[in-house]
């Protein structure tokens, strides 16, 4: 059964009573002007019947709302506090095996009918002269609504309360001696989203999203020198709650403290070191080099143009060893507090989960219905999304995630066992190849792990490394107790370009003899073996 | 639709008649997005995406707050104002809070070319069908994407002023490769006027490199002269203007910081063989009217023979520092100083060095120098006594944009070109020459193709 937002809250409102209804249905209240007034229903028949009458074999209407605040503080003042709505949908067609796509703001029937109209105009001039027609694999129909999983709804929580949270970030790192600027914002998504398909799935969605961050600045005006520290923290599939079950302040008290450590730090000298990654690290390090690789539609050379190809071609499945034999990467939908998490896919494909390198072998891929039919997959894994209405959804990543040691392994067992290494904590600056070979990461703050023990700090610390051997050299895996789940509010990828956000569940995990480059001096210090 | 001069004055001055607060600014903006992608030799996805949005910020007693929509109803648009001082009515005082602009007079600019907005799908569809046919003819495989957008806006203030802007942008960008994976080329170009689009140039050029990169060498990686096609320097460099910004300077985190709190203005950071400014009415890559907050934009020199000659101050922090606003950047344009020199008198000057086409995925490494990290991607070659001797593998780099154009680094300076970044996919676009660089710092090895 599928409704309309008004329909639902009349029913719901009788049958359960307003104290039982969640936060969402008052927000509807709330809202004005089109939002409310649209039986989307009737607007995904009308689309529908217009697309097959036209001649599309496959036909979707998405009609999302988006809802976005976000306060920006610097020091001791509010630079800004925003609220904003968009809505809209959007049609894609599937004419004689050639996509077409349109979209608009105006959520009328009037206007579902023009623009599904200008959606199959378009499929049809481009199919004139299409090469090979675009297939896709079957999924069932199904009709079903779904919210994510959230405590606080954060479109719920006064501005001044989210103004004071972060001021009190700042005054927290202000008070350290030797900080200069602190800069914190809070970013909170809610994603309202309809599909209908042509295979008869109706689907409703309702997703909450949460990005605080906070950057502390020391500066040696006498040298002129500066460091910077960034939170430890990542964006997650969570509500307000967020702000309570994690001491940001006291976070930021250590990262000031840090920053003005990074001030007097020694250099690091430039070699190899055995590593060891904190999660806050290295969810960035899987993203790039695990997650990327493994999208389907970079192998097929979709993406060759933009974002790129991959190192990984569908000849190799079952057969590449991509780590160690302790390396297990799981793509999973459906992960708590996972950014890329949902119910239902942009084309009505069940979240799931499932290995893409199990036991150190490269086995399976990110799948979409259009990508899954060309290496014979009868099925696909769910991976199709859109950032907005007005974008045409294509191959998104799942969340990616390294599986944890199945013992109780402690992240000091790990710095244990090196003698000569550094412990990097948090995202720091990254760079690797359309590929996804070659890459190079840096972190917030480095430590030096002598004799099994951490150190002092180091500073200018970047690593540069080879996917499959960086892979190939993690030698341990921290348990459980170690597994975080940090991820990236903004992954870019495709033409025209989308954003997409994306979690990355980890252990700390250890490195043998990864080589280090010193950001800051002489150039080619970071000389890497010819490979 | 996109909004017309008077439907923009319109619909801010409905927006500013419901503002209760003491000062606001509000605006409209509308776009049009027509778009192919293609992959394979193929039509991948192709659409159209119309969108508008509504935005006002109030200040009530100093205080701020900000809402947007993308309904433009007028019930919508009264719940946004009433958001934006619900907000502004709780939060503390925005110190940085500098009354709107009264009324601005505004040289216009010229950078709106209705074909652009209005492009024929069909021509579209044969356009890129005729660039499959020379992929297929050259046994490449072709992956690209066009895309055309127009704009239209306006804003408004409550002390009376009104600035109205609208503009197009057609690119398209092809990478081509061998069915083998062994070679690569691309190339991308952009124009607000889709008639002086060369679509064929940019394929052929594409398909060029792709056949001429084939049986790529690997060299160690080092320091090496360098000459970097336009597109490299624009990956580079492509929002390089945006970079002068005075207050980070003075708050001493940028590499334009001195001891102190001072700054580096006046002093001689760059080569002296080429000028960086800003220029609104660029014929080929015109600007906006308005810069830093809604001041009239003029020409703006960055650097001169040299000499760092300006940063950028916005409204706020001119203030305290006692300065005029800066009228830019608006956009980046790198000039010789003296004669341009063609990209074949670069390789023939050439004992030993490296001709890069484009660089990919740049990201900081350290602001205090302005250093970066990044690969070169889709086309490489060595450059040996005057002739391309080689095509070679990818290269990871690490180096400074400051040390890179500073002085006798500069070798030689090529006549600027319309070229945008490639990880912006041409959305935006500079004015950038080729460069001969003395010394560039490769630091490893990428076998990516």
């Amino acid at each position: 059964m599928s409704f309309s937002r008004r329909d639902f809250i009349k029913t719901a409102a009788i049958a359960l009573g307003a104290t039982s209804l969640p936060s969402w249905v008052y927000d509807a209240h709330a809202t004005t002007g089109a939002y409310l007034d649209v039986n989307k229903n009737n607007l995904a028949d009308a689309a529908l019947a217009t697309a097959k009458k036209l001649g599309a074999t496959y036909a979707d209407i998405r009609i999302n709302r988006y809802r976005l605040e976000a306060v920006n503080t610097r020091e001791r003042q509010v630079l800004n506090v925003s609220s904003g709505q968009n809505f809209g949908f959007g049609v894609r067609v599937l004419v004689k095996g050639t996509w077409g796509f349109a979209a608009s703001p105006i959520v009328t029937a009037d206007e579902v009918q023009r623009v599904t109209a200008e959606a199959v105009e378009i499929a049809k001039a481009n199919s004139a002269f299409q090469r090979k027609r675009i297939e896709l694999v079957p999924t069932p129909k199904v009709v079903t609504s779904w919210k994510s999983s959230f405590q606080k709804d954060p479109f719920d929580v006064p501005a001044e309360d989210k103004v004071a949270a972060l001021l009190r970030i700042n005054e927290a790192a202000l008070a350290v001696k030797g900080v200069n600027f602190v800069n914190s914002s809070m970013a909170w998504v809610n994603e309202q989203k309809f599909l209908a398909t042509s295979d008869g799935s109706r689907i409703e969605q309702y997703i909450i999203r949460g990005n605080p961050s906070f950057t502390v600045t020391a500066v040696d005006r006498s040298s002129g020198d500066f460091q910077s520290v960034n939170t430890l923290r990542e964006g997650q599939a969570i509500g307000y709650e967020y702000m309570s079950n994690h001491d940001w302040a006291g976070e930021a008290t250590t990262a000031a403290e840090h920053a003005v450590m990074k001030l007097k730090a020694k250099a690091v000298a430039p070699g190899k070191y055995d590593l060891v990654l904190h999660p806050s690290h290295l969810f960035l390090t899987i993203h790039e080099s695990v997650g990327h690789p493994t999208e389907l539609d970079r192998a097929l050379l979709w993406e060759a143009n933009y974002a790129g190809t991959s190192f990984l071609t569908p000849e190799k499945t079952g057969k590449l060893q991509f780590g160690s034999k302790i390396v297990n990467f799981v793509a999973d939908r459906t992960q708590p507090l996972g950014l890329a998490s949902v119910a239902y896919d942009d084309e009505a494909v069940p979240g799931q989960q499932w290995h893409l390198v199990k036991d150190g072998t490269f086995v399976d891929w990110q799948t979409t219905r259009d990508t899954a039919k060309l290496v014979g997959r009868d099925k696909s894994y769910g991976c199709l999304h859109a950032d907005s209405w007005g974008s045409v959804p294509f191959p998104r990543m799942p969340n990616v995630s390294l599986e944890p040691a199945k013992e109780n392994v402690s992240q000091d067992d790990l710095i244990a066992g090196v003698d000569n290494g550094i412990l990097i904590y948090g995202r720091g600056s990254y760079s690797i190849d359309q590929q996804r070979y070659n890459f190079q990461f840096g972190g917030q703050t480095f430590w030096e792990i002598r004799n099994g023990k951490v150190g002092g700090m180091l500073r200018d610390v970047a690593y540069q490394s080879r996917t499959t051997d960086f892979w190939g050299a993690c030698d341990a895996l921290g348990g459980r107790s170690t597994y975080e789940v940090p991820g990236s509010f903004n992954d870019g990828k495709g033409e025209p370009g989308q954003s997409n956000a994306v979690s990355h569940g980890c252990p700390s995990a250890r490195f043998r003899q990864i080589n280090v480059l010193n950001t800051a001096s002489s150039p080619n210090a970071g000389q890497m073996e010819d490979h | 639709m996109l909004f017309s001069e008077k439907d923009a004055k319109a619909l801010t001055d409905k927006i500013l008649s419901y503002v209760t607060a003491s000062d606001a600014i509000a605006s409209v903006g509308s776009d049009k997005l027509s778009h192919l992608r293609f992959a394979n030799n193929n039509f991948l996805t192709s659409g159209t995406r119309t969108a508008r949005t509504a935005n006002v910020t109030v200040w009530i007693d100093s205080k701020r707050g900000s809402a947007s929509t993308n309904d433009t109803d007028d019930e919508s648009l009264k719940a946004m104002v009433a958001q934006a001082e619900k907000i502004a009515r709780t939060a503390p005082i925005d110190r940085e809070y500098v009354p709107t602009l009264g009324k601005q007079t505004y040289k216009p600019v010229n950078g709106y070319v209705e074909a652009t907005a209005n492009l024929s799908l069909t021509d579209r569809a044969r356009s890129i069908s005729e660039i499959l046919g020379e992929c297929e003819k050259n046994k490449v495989i072709g992956a690209g994407f066009h895309s055309a957008r127009s704009q239209a806006g306006g804003s408004a203030t409550k002390n009376g002023n009104f600035d109205y802007d609208r503009s197009t942008n057609v690119s398209l960008s092809v990478t081509t490769r061998t069915p083998e994976g062994t070679s690569s080329g691309y190339f991308l170009r952009s124009h607000y006027d889709i008639g002086k689009l060369d679509t064929k140039r940019i394929a052929r050029e594409s398909i060029r490199k792709t056949i001429e990169g084939a049986n790529a060498r690997t060299i160690e990686p080092g320091t090496y002269t360098v000459i970097l096609e336009p597109q490299a320097v624009a990956d580079l460099l492509g929002n390089f203007s945006f970079t002068f910004n005075a207050r980070n300077a003075e708050e001493g985190r940028s590499v334009y910081s001195a001891p102190g709190g001072k700054t580096r203005v006046g002093e001689k950071i760059f080569d002296n063989k080429f000028t960086i400014y800003s220029d609104p009415w660029n014929a080929e890559v015109p600007g906006s009217q308005s810069a830093n907050g809604g001041i009239p934009a003029d020409r703006l020199v960055l650097v001169r023979n040299g000499v760092l000659e300006n940063l950028v101050y916005n409204r706020f922090w001119a203030k305290q520092k006692g300065k005029e606003p800066t009228p830019g950047p608006v956009n980046t344009i790198m000039e010789p100083n003296g004669p341009a020199t063609s990209l074949e008198e670069m390789i023939k000057s050439t004992d030993r060095g490296i001709l890069v086409s484009r660089f990919w995925y740049i990201r900081g490494t350290d602001p205090r120098t302005a250093s970066s990290t990044g690969l070169t991607r889709d086309g490489v070659w060595f450059v040996e006594n005057g002739k391309i001797a080689y095509p070679l593998k990818n290269f990871r780099f690490n180096q400074s944009v400051t040390q890179m154009l500073g002085p006798g680094n500069v070798l030689m300076i090529g006549k600027p070109e319309r070229v945008g970044g490639s990880e912006g996919g041409g959305a935006t676009a500079s004015l950038l020459p080729a460069l001969k660089l003395k010394a560039f710092n490769f630091t490893s090895q990428s076998e990516a193709v």
